[in-house]
Order: C-alpha cells, then sequence, then structure tokens
C-alpha cells in the first residue's frame, strides 16, 4: 500500500514535472534539443552532415540572427523548423507544438532563400492563396492581399502575372505571403540576397516593424551590417555545428578595443620603445593616425603626442565590426567553447 | 479544406495551361475530322463516330495526364515551390489529395467538354438516342483516368517527371493488359508466372472502364457494372493515395 502511494506520487510528480515543460516550452517561440540531420548518399552509402545536436532556444519577440559561411548548416536549419526536411535525430518545437505536427506551423511565416512561386497566378491571386493556407477565410484573405501589396510597394501590380514579376519584387511578394496572416514567428532564409539597396532597406523595415509589434523573428543572413542593426542576439553556426550564441553588444565588447588617434600632419616622430607594442603609426595622405591596440594604454599615449607637440584632431574608439569577430570565429582565432543557447524571454 | 484549397489552385493551373487548351482544340479537330470522313465508313458513320469520338477523349485524357500529372508534384519540387505550401499548416497527405483531385476535376471538366461536342455532332446525325450509352462510357473514361491521375501523383511524389511519365504509361500499358497477362501467367514458368501473376493483380483492371464498343453499337451498360466500377475506381484511388502519402511523408525537400 505504501509503496503503491510512492508510486502514485512518482507519476503525480511526473505529470506536474511533464505539465511544466509543456508550458514552458510553449513559451519559447523556438527550441531545439540535439537536432541531427544527416544526409546518406543512395549510391556510396557515405553520410553527409546537416546540422549536429543543435540546442537552441529562441524567446518570443526576439529577432536571433543565424549566420554562418555557406554549407554550414543554416538553410538545412531552418528547413527542419519549417517541416520541409525531417530530422535524423533530436526534436525541435515552434510554441511547444513538436515541428512534425502541421499545427506547429499555424503561427509561422516563412521566407525560403530565393523564393519560387506559380508564375500562372498573379500577384493578388498568390497571397489569397496564401493566406487561406495559413487559415484566412477566402474575404479576409483578398483584403489582407491588397493590404499587404500595397506595404510591399506592388499595390499597382495585382493583376500582374507572377512570371512578369523582377527577383525583387518577388521577394517583396514572398515577404508579403509570409506575413499575410499576422505570424507570431517569422523565419526569413536569406531575406536580403539578390536585392538592391532599396529593396534592403525595405526588407530591414519590415523586420523592424515586426520586432516593434512582438513578432519573433529568425533569419540567416550574410549582410552583416543588416544583423548588427537587426539582431537582439546572434547565432553562429559553423560545419553544422552551433559555435556561439551572444548578443551583438557582447560579441563586440568581448574583443580588444582599438583606438584612433587623428592627427593634423605628418610628424616626424620615433615612438618610444615603451610604447611601441601597443601604438601604430599609419600615415596617409593628409593626415596621421596613430593606433592604440591597448585602450589601457589610451591616456600615456595621448600624453606622449601632445608632449611632442603634436596637433590632435580627434580620438576615436574602434569596435570590432561583427564581420571581423565572425571571420574570427570561422577561421578559428578566436572560437570559444561551444555554447548551449540560453536566453528564454 | 486545405485539400480543397490545393485542388482549386491545381485547376486553375491545369485550366490556364496552353498544353489542356491544345488537347481540347485538338479533340474537337478530331471530330470534325471524323465526320469529314464518315462517308467513307459505308454507313457505319455515326458508330465510328460515337467509337472514335470516346477513343479520343480516353486518349487526350491519358496524354493530359502523362504530360501534366506525372509533373504534378515533381515539378512543384523541382521549382521549389513546395516550399511556400509545406511550410504553412497543412498536412503532405492533404496536399498529395488536393494535387489528385485538382487535376482529375480538370480532366473531368475537358472530357465534359468533349462529351458535350460528341453529343451535338450525334445529335446533328440524327442520331441523339446514343447519348445514354455514350454518356456512360465517359463516366467510365474519367474513373479511368482518375484511377491513371492517382498513379500518375504516386510516382510524381518519389520521382523526376521524365520517370513518373514512364512509370505511369508503363502501369496503364499493364493495366490495360491486366486480363489478358493474368491469364497468360499460367504459360510462363516460375517464378515468372508469379512475377506477371503479381504485376497483373497490382496494375489497375482498366479493360473494367471500357464500353466504347457497347457504346459505338448503342447499347448501355447495367447499374451494376458502373457501380462496381466506381467502386473499384475510388477504392484503387484511396489505396495508391495512401500508398503515396507514406513514401511522401518521409521525403526532405531540398
Amino acid at each position: 500500500m505504501h509503496s503503491q502511494g510512492i508510486a502514485m506520487n512518482r507519476v503525480g510528480t511526473d505529470q506536474i514535472t511533464d505539465a511544466q515543460s509543456v508550458a514552458a516550452r510553449a513559451d519559447r517561440a523556438v527550441e531545439t534539443c540535439a537536432l541531427t540531420k544527416s544526409y546518406r548518399n543512395p549510391w556510396t552509402l557515405k553520410v553527409g552532415r546537416g546540422i549536429e545536436n543543435l540546442d537552441l532556444t529562441v524567446g518570443r519577440g526576439e529577432v536571433l540572427g543565424y549566420l554562418g559561411p555557406n554549407g554550414s548548416g543554416k538553410t538545412t536549419t531552418l528547413k527542419l523548423l519549417t517541416g520541409l526536411h525531417k530530422p535524423t535525430s533530436g526534436s525541435a518545437w515552434l510554441f511547444g507544438v513538436p515541428v512534425h505536427d502541421p499545427a506547429s506551423r499555424r503561427s509561422l511565416g516563412f521566407l525560403p532563400e530565393q523564393p519560387y512561386f506559380y508564375d500562372y497566378l498573379n500577384g493578388l491571386e498568390y497571397l489569397e492563396f496564401a493566406g487561406q493556407l495559413s487559415g484566412l477565410g477566402g474575404h479576409e484573405a483578398t483584403v489582407r492581399g491588397r493590404e499587404w501589396l500595397g506595404r510591399v510597394g506592388l499595390g499597382d501590380r495585382e493583376r500582374t502575372m507572377l512570371r512578369k514579376y523582377s527577383k525583387g519584387m518577388l521577394q517583396r511578394l514572398g515577404l508579403a505571403a509570409a506575413l499575410i496572416h499576422d505570424p507570431e514567428l517569422l523565419i526569413l532564409d536569406e531575406p536580403m540576397s539578390g536585392l538592391d539597396p532599396f529593396g534592403r532597406r525595405d526588407v530591414r523595415e519590415l523586420i523592424l516593424e515586426q520586432r516593434a509589434r512582438g513578432t519573433t523573428v529568425l533569419f540567416s543572413s550574410h549582410i552583416l551590417p543588416d544583423v548588427e542593426v537587426l539582431c537582439d542576439r546572434v547565432a553562429i553556426v559553423l560545419d553544422g555545428r552551433l559555435r556561439r550564441v551572444a548578443t551583438v553588444g557582447e560579441l563586440v565588447s568581448d574583443s580588444a578595443q582599438r583606438v584612433e588617434i587623428r592627427c593634423t600632419g605628418r610628424p616626424v616622430l620615433e615612438i618610444p620603445p615603451g610604447l611601441a607594442p601597443v601604438l601604430e603609426r599609419r600615415d596617409q595622405p593628409h593626415e596621421t593616425v596613430f593606433v592604440v591596440n591597448d585602450d589601457t594604454r589610451l591616456r600615456e599615449a595621448i600624453a606622449w603626442l601632445i608632449g611632442q607637440q603634436v596637433e590632435l584632431r580627434a580620438v576615436t574608439p574602434q569596435r570590432a565590426t561583427l564581420e571581423e569577430l565572425f571571420l574570427a570565429t570561422a577561421s578559428g582565432i578566436e572560437t570559444p567553447a561551444p555554447i548551449r543557447a540560453g536566453r528564454v524571454a | 479544406m486545405i485539400a480543397t484549397l490545393i485542388a482549386r489552385n491545381t485547376f486553375r493551373e491545369a485550366s490556364r495551361d496552353r498544353l489542356m487548351v491544345g488537347l481540347m482544340v485538338a479533340g474537337i479537330t478530331a471530330m470534325i475530322v471524323t465526320q469529314i470522313a464518315s462517308p467513307l465508313a459505308l454507313g457505319e458513320g455515326t458508330r465510328i463516330t460515337v467509337d472514335l469520338g470516346l477513343t479520343v477523349i480516353s486518349v487526350l485524357g491519358l496524354l493530359a495526364v502523362l504530360m501534366v500529372g506525372t509533373s504534378l508534384v515533381a515539378k512543384e519540387i523541382e521549382r521549389r515551390t513546395i516550399f511556400n505550401l509545406l511550410s504553412r499548416p497543412i498536412a503532405r497527405p492533404h496536399y498529395l489529395i488536393g494535387k489528385w483531385a485538382g487535376l482529375t476535376a480538370s480532366l473531368w471538366a475537358v472530357s465534359g467538354g468533349l462529351a458535350i461536342g460528341l453529343w451535338g455532332v450525334l445529335a446533328l446525325r440524327g442520331a441523339g438516342d446514343r447519348a445514354p450509352a455514350m454518356f456512360q462510357a465517359v463516366y467510365l473514361a474519367g474513373l479511368e483516368i482518375s484511377v491513371v491521375v492517382a498513379i500518375a501523383v504516386l510516382c510524381s511524389a518519389l520521382s523526376t517527371p521524365v520517370l513518373s511519365s514512364l512509370y505511369t504509361l508503363g502501369f496503364y500499358l499493364v493495366g490495360q493488359a491486366s486480363g489478358d497477362l493474368r491469364a497468360f501467367a499460367g504459360q510462363f514458368p516460375e517464378p515468372l508466372a508469379t512475377i506477371v501473376r503479381g504485376a497483373a493483380s497490382v496494375a489497375p483492371n482498366l479493360p473494367l472502364f471500357n464500353m466504347r464498343s457497347l457504346a459505338a453499337a448503342g447499347d448501355t451498360t447495367s447499374l451494376v457494372h458502373l457501380g462496381i466500377a466506381t467502386g473499384y475506381a475510388f477504392l484503387y484511388v484511396t489505396c495508391v493515395l495512401a500508398l503515396a502519402s507514406a513514401a511522401f511523408e518521409s521525403r526532405d525537400f531540398k
């Protein structure tokens, strides 16, 4: 009787734990646990790696940039999350619903890389179709289709067949199709690729607008300045493995700080041996730039320059760009131990 | 609901395809040519009109399946338009059912249009009384097309458009000869006999849907035959689409 009571208590505790984990999972927009995808060549039986043991969490309302070189597993991850690929092992959930369940995609808007469309439809017909597939009623899909065509700058093209759309127009239509049903999660695979500066600006503004209304955005990109502007956090994936997840600020503050001191003219100076390891001189046509590689020695460097009667024009801190950090991670110069992605909003 | 949406879009795709319009024009032209040549038929003009008209409907249906149906799913995978569909809350079986239903409906519409044209020709020839038999034959041809479209969807979900066309044509030919193959199977040594019998059993029993000769003579078939053919087509299509869904479920889209 006693052991039966313990067993029942255990069952009860397990149920509570399960219920709590389901509730916690539902509070996250994206969660993956040891998600792995490998491809087996049917002829050579060689196993190619797509993504390996991916543990990633994206909180509600967060914008996460997913970075990595070509072939690193970015698109594979996004396809696993959107149900276009089946995982070899591991699990993934969108808002707590396993990705193998079509219901997980109810609140999802997805823009694939280089989207292709039915060229026998016109812009409005396509958006109506996309909206209805995501659960909108016929009339609502038409109204929202017109609204979104206007918002992405295609309002005067609603009856134009898609075969006559340019690449940039198709990309904007793809974004409209991803957003027509007001999704809570937006997954974008290289949304800026192939766009001119105006198109990139429009997409950037759309993403910022979605962030402001609380939509979770997960997007892969090669255009790092855009990632820097848009993202709360950045995940870097290399060779199918997640190498780093951090905020842009964390990534940048981790790097060594440099300071540039700009001086008028080209003074004849010899850097003293004590400062030589941290001070570098770059002569330019109308000025001289001294770069202090260790900001703790900045005061000392400035004092020496003033002592030499040099006319200082500007002292500017230089932060490493995301691009530099990304390249450093990719080349293994600065590759911290893999981090289990963490923040949950 | 989702399957209906996909079916409606597939119907729209097929109806805007120039190939379908071309097939419709080819069918009407063939019927006109039949009328020009009918004086050579030595009093059998009406019989030949019905026979050739029904043959045109069946052959054009098969051509449409081979040219449109076999690339139905494969083309979407190749052109990656499927990404925009399956990343929405759509179960893969619903997608396949929608594709099958859409193309089947458009081919029924083409067959129906040609049947009305044939009926008009018969009325002009003063042979309007053959209409019931002719419409029964068109109904059975429609069932045959539904079965072949299901096979095309299965092949298309698993292979390239060219291979799908070859596989579907193979199934069609074996299906047309399924009765003969079963009869001949006994003549072959084992294990060939078992293989031939197996192929004849797996392929659809397409002669069940052929009553062209009967209709050409103005004879109708029994309601029992129509009922059995309908039930058989329904079961066969269900099994083939279930098989296609099972195979499609685990597929990755690159």
